[in-house]
């Protein structure tokens, strides 16, 4: 048998980069445990309706605040309980998981593409462009982001679309922020430099040399913008200003929970605790990606 | 140093100017407010009188150079609601909130230096894996949340503290800390990271290498240097915290300038709601104003950039 | 996050028990909550219930209303005449002082009544005083009110908003002045006022021996709390003894609480669904089809709303007003609830699939959401729009809501003017606009006989419910908790007289 480099690798105990980078995704606790939590979040999104035979929307003024299962006068065919209009709870909880992730996934879609869009170009043709985006990102921050996010709210009036783009065309500043100095740190390297000498596009040059090198980056910064953007959509909630019932959005569901919140403190702590694994979850995926993919920061 | 200052600080004003166009024009867009003013018992009689009397009828531009012009001496114009001034509504407000603020930051401040340094001293340790659990809690846990447990625990079980009200220190306690909780995970996490990075700079192996002492090493030497990008994430996260105690103030009832933001946007009460929105900001730009200050001059070649 | 529940629990079964000890009767003192910001104290310039509440406590009108007896009292004054249609000769109480020593006499009616009716002096609720075009001094402790028009109801809002302010007082210190130290000749002074936080109220010992009675509490605390929990909170550590405002669901777990008394009450508000009719939101929307009205007001189960959702002393309502209210007329067409007859309605109407709607909503949601339900079960899909009160209003007043949830406590009138006559004279709220109706709401508020008010309000309700031109839904009503150590009797005009709570 012929000595492959791979054999050889094996006996000198270097792994290969890809079986490295394996070990330091799954050594990783962190991120292993955010990656499974968000998985059955979205498996439990997306399988609502095969896992509760309930409408979220149905309501049995009769059979208010039923208590879940691990509480005395539980109903079997409400596990969770019900709600203050009677509706599953359950059921509201996993269609509710669709409208928080859509709601964290979209807000992050939209300011990433904007503040992205901002950050590569102020990071690769600096100069003026760089001065500008450098002032509407100083402006973005000086704007007290709830205040402003609840203006326009009120305003508009609370809806699932409204919600989603307020939060995404506040949140783009962190994206703005970190593609433009990631990007200044690869502008100027060898091969982005060659691709320029040898007459490549600007579009194909952003594309193709300079996205791949910082898609690292933006991937963390787009995990934390939609926790971000959960933990907003809840606050909007609470103070009466997120998404319009009866759709059931997590933080939609506490802020109906705190009203009992002293005397059934369940219909509070479901939602809460769904919205705070969530919310950890994409916290510890983001952090873990960014120690993995930048393995010096590791303590 | 003179010319990057006057940069500076002509960038801040501009700052300043754009985010007060842009308030105002959001607000306007939001249609009149006369209705609101009315009340609710009012006539469509009474609300066209009142649309006259506030000039709500005039071009945009009109408006909003009006406001101006009195925002720049002071005079934010008279709340719509409590019919007052609105310096005088907010001065007032303000206080508790300003005051919250400074407490927030230093109870994070206090906590999050602290445990950075621990965490960075023995990485991996079980303070570190603690720093770090608490800090991941912090960011994950609304803070309404965390305000209504705390007053069920030491308010209601235990009778510690009060639940609302601003009389005494004892009121600002559980606010405080929920407050500071919010800001406490950057902050410690930055503190963990620049002092991993300074503990490993050479000077720190010199001193080591000279057999100066490890309290001196850290203190002396590394800690300083860790801690001056703390000290401006640090006045930047106050400017926010300013603007995020709204839920705080909703919950613990303390009236503050948030809060009365949060209500004015209920009431329209354009005024009060401009001149905060204007107010937070400016607490944010002259922060960051500050530190860049500091920052230039702790390190010249920024001056130069 | 189970410990903090589990702690939640436990600290719950500790209050249910125990209870503490704090409460303020040793200290003579009522610690009490507003849940709203209050604007400002001077009672014509707030348009909010915490207002009237302070406004009934501080100052006095001419007359009072026995809410027991349902008679008026002479308060500031102490007999009254009609003079004409028109004008009103009242005899004043003799010997009465302001809280700021200053003595009461006509020159302070005229003075108040000549600076609230005039329309520039922006009072914020012009129906409490547009009615009135001035006063005139007879001689010290006689004076005169002319009205616009003859006005039926004046009596009752002399006895409600319209209360007496010191003329020497007022003239120098203004709305802004009032507001900040209020000045009566209440059961009440005013010790402190810090704007929209907190209000102190002391016992005035210089009272006038009125029908309101001597306060017995000497000091009334009251301080804005937001939330329904801080309150509750803030209740069980003993660190209030008086709220109220608290919603069914948390009332009933109260009430099972040994140091804590709940008491409901029905109040003057009630709800309803105002449809387009008119067609002012375009003339081929389905509201404007009688059987579709007819049909949304069998399909909506108010009784079972009322049960599980607002429960306590709410009823249904089936005409367009409350009823103790003057000339509410009872006897009109009822609509049962019967989803099957709602179909058929519908189908007949040309609507057999249903149709969509936009439902508009400022308050109650779950109530709304309730509704909602209901009205999908037979079919109309209807998209639930909440907004703020005033937004609403605007929508209204131009026209562009077919179907809205609204509620109105007529000011706690007890007069089916302040109601009926508010939304079916064709003004900007009125999405009926029918003309019969209006003839007959002239007659009924101008007329002075209350024979002839009483027929044609009935009329006028009768063919309101015919047409079904509301879908009238409930009244509301408020739950009172208050320590076990005070003892206080609310009454339907949701007024909380502070001067009628007593320690036991």
């Amino acid at each position: 048998m012929a000595r492959t480099i791979e054999t050889v690798a094996e006996e000198l105990r270097i792994p290969s980069p890809a079986a490295q980078l394996r070990k330091r995704v799954f050594g990783h606790y962190g991120l292993v445990f955010g990656l499974c939590a968000l998985a059955i979040v979205v498996a439990l999104a997306v399988f609502a309706p095969l896992l509760t035979p309930h409408d979220p929307y149905a309501q049995d003024l009769m059979g208010r605040m039923k208590p879940p299962f691990w509480m005395a006068g539980s109903d079997p065919s409400h596990l969770l309980g019900t709600d203050y209009l009677g509706r599953d709870y359950l059921a509201r909880l996993l269609y509710g998981a669709r409208i928080s992730l859509a709601i964290g996934l979209f807000a992050a879609l939209i300011s990433g593409l904007i503040g992205t869009a901002m950050g590569v170009a102020a990071g690769y043709f600096g100069g003026r462009v760089d001065l500008v985006v450098t002032f509407l990102i100083n402006v973005r921050l000086a704007m007290p982001v709830v205040l402003v996010a609840l203006a326009v709210v009120a305003i508009l009036g609370g809806s699932l679309q409204v919600v989603v783009c307020v939060l995404g065309l506040l949140l783009w500043d962190r994206f703005a922020v970190v593609m433009r100095s990631s990007v200044l740190q690869v502008r100027d390297l060898e091969y982005v430099n060659a691709a320029r000498a040898i007459g490549c596009s600007t579009r194909r040059i952003i594309l193709r040399e300079i996205m791949p090198n910082v898609v690292n980056n933006l991937i963390v910064v787009a995990t934390l913008e939609m926790a971000h953007a959960i933990l907003l959509e809840a606050a909007l909630s609470f103070l009466g200003l997120g998404v319009q019932p009866p759709t059931p959005s997590w933080g939609l569901m506490i802020s109906e929970g705190k009203q009992m919140m002293l005397f059934e403190p369940w219909l509070i702590a479901i939602p809460g605790v769904a919205l705070f694994v969530l919310v950890l979850a994409i916290n510890l995926l983001g952090d873990g990606l960014r120690d993995v993919t930048a393995p010096e920061n590791r303590g | 140093m003179l010319m990057f200052t006057l940069k500076r600080l002509g960038l801040a004003i501009l700052v300043t100017f754009t985010v007060s166009l842009l308030s105002f024009s959001l607000l306007f867009m939001a249609g009149d407010p006369a209705s609101a003013i009315a009340g609710e018992n009012a006539t469509a009689t009474d609300i066209e009188a009142i649309r006259a009397l506030y000039g709500f009828d005039r071009p945009f531009l009109v408006q909003y150079a009006d406001w101006l012009f009195g925002a720049l001496s002071g005079d934010f114009g008279q709340s719509y609601y409590f019919k007052m001034p609105v310096s005088t509504l907010i001065a007032e407000r303000l206080s508790t909130t300003m005051l919250l603020g400074v407490c927030g930051i230093s109870f994070a401040l206090l906590t999050a230096i602290p445990l950075g340094v621990a965490a960075a001293m023995r990485p991996n340790s079980l303070i570190d894996r603690t720093a770090l659990f608490l800090s991941v809690m912090g960011q994950a846990m609304p803070s309404f949340w965390f305000g209504l447990v705390l007053i069920v625990v030491f308010s209601i079980q235990l009778g510690w503290l009060p639940p609302s009200g601003s009389s005494t220190w004892r009121h600002f306690i559980m606010p405080t800390v929920v407050l500071g909780y919010y800001a406490m995970p950057a902050i410690m996490r930055l503190t963990r990271a620049g002092m991993l990075e300074v503990l490993n700079a050479d000077y720190i192996r010199t001193a080591r290498a000279k057999g100066a002492s490890e309290t001196r090493v850290m203190f002396k030497h590394a800690l300083r240097n860790a801690v001056v990008p703390v000290v401006s994430l640090a006045a930047v996260q106050m400017g926010f915290m300013l603007g995020g105690s709204i839920v705080v103030e909703s919950i613990f009832a303390l009236h503050g300038a948030g809060y009365l933001a949060w209500e004015s946007i209920g009431r329209n009460d354009l005024p009060t709601v401009q001149a905060l929105i204007l107010i937070f900001s400016l607490f944010y730009i002259v922060f960051t104003f500050l530190s860049d200050l500091v920052n230039a001059w702790l390190d010249p070649r920024i001056r130069v950039g | 996050m189970k410990t903090r529940l589990l702690m939640s629990s436990v600290a719950l079964a500790v209050v249910m028990t125990a209870g503490s000890a704090l409460a303020d009767k040793a200290n003579d003192t009522l610690n009490a909550a507003f849940t709203k910001e209050l604007e400002s104290v001077d009672s014509y310039f707030n348009s909010a219930r915490e207002g009237v509440i302070l406004q009934r406590s501080i100052w006095d009108g001419l007359l009072y209303l026995n809410q027991a007896t349902g008679e008026y009292e002479g308060n500031l004054a102490t007999s009254w005449t009609w003079v004409d249609d028109t004008t009103l000769e009242l005899k004043l109480r003799e010997g009465v002082t302001f809280h700021n020593g200053e003595e009461f006499d006509a020159d302070d009616v005229v003075y108040t009544v000549e600076f609230v009716s005039k329309p520039e002096n922006g009072v914020v609720t012009q129906r409490n005083v547009n009615w009135m075009k001035g006063a005139e001094k007879v001689d010290k402790y006689t004076v005169r009110i002319f009205t616009n028009g003859p006005f039926p109801a004046a009596l009752e809002y002399l006895a409600g908003p319209v209360s007496i302010y010191p003329n020497e007082y007022y003239a120098e210190a203004g709305p802004a002045g009032m507001a900040l130290k209020p000045v009566g000749t209440g059961p009440y002074r005013v010790e402190s006022v810090e704007p929209g936080k907190r209000f102190v109220l002391k016992k005035y010992e210089g009272y006038h021996g009125g029908p309101k009675g001597m306060a017995s509490i000497g000091t009334v605390d009251i301080r804005t709390i937001p939330d329904i929990n801080t309150q509750l909170a803030e209740l069980f550590s003993g660190g209030l003894d008086f709220i109220w405002g608290v919603p069914a669901d948390q009332a009933e777990k109260l009430a099972l609480m040994d140091r804590l008394t709940v008491v409901n009450e029905s109040t003057m508000r009630i709800g309803y669904l105002e449809l387009d009719a008119a067609g002012r939101s375009g003339a081929d929307n389905p509201m404007t089809n009688k059987l579709v009205r007819q049909a949304i007001n069998h399909a909506i189960d108010r009784q079972t709303i009322i049960d599980s959702l607002l429960k306590g002393a709410s009823k249904v309502v089936d005409a367009a007003c409350f009823p103790t209210q003057f000339g509410c007329e009872q006897d009109v067409a009822a609509y049962e609830f019967d989803p099957e007859k709602a179909k058929a309605l519908l189908a007949e109407a040309g609507y057999p699939d249903g149709f969509s709607v936009d439902f508009y909503a400022y308050r109650d949601r779950s109530y709304a959401e309730a509704m909602l339900s209901y009205l999908a079960n037979v079919g109309i899909k209807a998209n639930l729009k909440y907004l703020q009160y005033s937004a609403l209003r605007d929508l209204r007043h131009k026209g562009e809501t077919s179907m809205s949830f609204q509620t109105w406590g007529s000011y706690s009138i007890n007069d089916a003017s302040a109601i009926t006559s508010q939304f079916f004279k064709h003004g900007a709220e009125d999405f009926a606009r029918d003309d019969e109706v209006l003839a007959w709401l002239d007659i009924a508020d101008t007329s002075v006989d209350p024979e002839v008010r009483k027929e044609n309000y009935s009329k006028a309700l009768k063919k309101i419910a015919d047409e079904a031109y509301w879908v009238p839904l409930f009244s509301y009503n408020a739950n009172y908790v208050f320590t076990k150590e005070a003892d206080f009797t609310p009454t339907p005009d949701e007024v909380v007289r502070f001067f009628h709570v007593r320690w036991n």
